[in-house]
């Protein structure tokens, strides 16, 4: 007995050192067996929902084609004007010479998987390493962004979710390129809150406003949505401001996801930032 | 025999822990691989009991974000303790099961709690919530698995014609051979 529960203590230990570094080969392939059980355990009960949930969704289909008829004839007067302001946008980036932003691939998802122990929350999705998911990835829904990729299996992969308090990421509030409101966010053990630390007390900060990654964290790409501020806890010029995000991804009713097919750039070596320093080529991460 | 059906048991919990919770969100209160660990234990073999209690925390720990050996190191320990009082003291009636079971599941959710929090991890969730879920619901999903396993573990004995009717009773015949004569 002492044996087994010093084995799993020093595995405890190295899992708790390299958190956020590796990824263990036990878990990897628990995942790749798993995944077996998971993915038609999660298509059966998704069908039966669905069946079940169309039976419920005919009792207000009456009501909703009336709201549905007359939302669409408000939105082709909207559409009209939309177009006008798409076409002046288009000119208006030739003029400036603007590069797309949205140069990521992006790998659609499922998750066919929720943590089994009720205090954590990450998820197994259905791709993995043979889709080309590697590890720490970014993961996004049509939302915002939800987190990046833990562990990889052949077919699987573990995501862990903005929300897990060691989580961190570089972030700015409002468009990068017209604020100064840098800081960090991080998880706070709660499932739908996010802090955000570092904010200089002396900058103006709305609650309301949307924050967005700033791509400095070396996981993450500039510009993705974070989420919205709920609550702002003023600093002052020399202390900085607590502000309470709320993630935008919808991190409890999730069922498809988008991975990131992204690779930060890489590092370079801070020596060779000092003026000193001989120039030696740059080594990658 | 028996091992084979407590083994079948473990890696049926062992599954349902891995997919309940896509399910329904409140089932993954349960802790299935725990109810099937305590019962091994109670069975009074200690090594089988623990090293069940191993296999089944790794694989829950496996496809959990939390740490890598944790579930493995706690359930080990609840095995340990479980076979040990179940050697002391009477534990075959189902009703003295139940606080087994619900303070297996309390020491369960402090010492998995308690470890991350010493390795530096923040587990999700309000703690006392978390807690107090957990043990409402292993409680009674274990005391259910227990009726379910007893009736399927438990041999039953065919009774023997003889043991169904009292012995017929035999008259006392003479000897008809006469020593005396």
């Amino acid at each position: 007995m002492i044996v087994l529960l010093l084995g799993n203590f020093i595995l405890m230990a190295f899992d708790a050192k390299e958190i956020n570094s590796g990824q263990r080969v036990l878990r990897v392939w628990t995942q790749a067996a798993a995944d077996f059980v998971q993915s038609p355990v999660t298509t059966i009960t998704s069908a039966v929902t669905n069946y079940f949930q169309s039976f419920a969704n005919l009792r207000t289909a009456q009501t909703d084609n009336d709201l549905l008829k007359q939302r669409v004839q408000e939105l082709e007067v909207e559409l009209k004007g939309k177009e006008d302001l798409a076409s002046q946008n288009e000119r208006l980036k030739k003029l400036l010479d603007l590069k797309e932003t949205g140069k990521y691939k992006i790998l659609t998802a499922s998750i066919i998987g929720r943590d089994p122990s009720i205090w954590f929350d990450s998820s197994i999705i259905n791709r993995g390493s043979l889709d080309g998911v590697k590890l720490n990835m970014p993961v996004v829904t049509d939302g915002g962004l939800v987190g990046r990729v833990t562990a990889v299996g052949p077919l699987t992969s573990q995501v862990d979710l903005i929300t897990r308090d060691k989580s961190g990421l570089g972030a700015v509030v409002g468009e990068i390129s017209s604020s100064n409101a840098i800081g960090v966010v991080s998880g706070t053990s709660k499932r739908d809150l996010l802090d955000m630390r570092y904010v200089p007390g002396s900058i103006e900060i709305q609650v309301g406003s949307i924050v967005y990654t700033t791509g400095q964290d070396g996981i993450y790409p500039a510009g993705l949505k974070v989420g919205e501020i709920v609550e702002v806890i003023s600093g002052s010029a020399t202390n900085p401001h607590k502000i309470s995000i709320r993630p935008s991804a919808g991190l409890n009713s999730m069922q498809e996801v988008g991975v990131l097919i992204y690779e930060p750039p890489a590092k370079e070596v801070f020596e060779q930032k000092l003026p000193n320093a001989v120039a030696t080529p740059a080594k990658g991460r | 025999m028996e091992g084979i059906k407590i083994t079948i048991a473990i890696i049926i919990a062992v599954v349902l822990q891995w997919t309940l919770r896509n399910v329904a969100e409140p089932l993954a209160y349960i802790d299935f691989p725990l109810i099937i660990v305590v019962y091994a234990a109670l069975q009074r073999n200690a090594i089988k009991a623990i090293l069940f209690g191993t296999l089944a925390g790794l694989a829950v720990d496996a496809l959990s974000g939390g740490l890598l050996g944790a579930n493995g190191f706690v359930k080990t320990l609840i095995a340990f303790i479980v076979s040990e009082i179940a050697r002391r003291v009477y534990m075959d009636n189902l009703l003295l099961r139940i606080p087994v079971i619900a303070g297996a599941c309390l020491l369960n959710n402090l010492l998995y709690y308690s470890l991350h929090r010493l390795l530096g991890q923040e587990p999700a969730g309000q703690v006392v919530v978390i807690m107090a879920y957990s043990l409402i619901g292993t409680t009674i999903a274990g005391t259910i698995v227990y009726l379910i396993l007893d009736s399927v573990f438990v041999q039953k004995k065919r009774p023997k014609k003889r043991d169904m009717f009292s012995p017929r009773r035999q008259t006392r015949r003479r000897n008809p051979i006469r020593l005396n004569k």
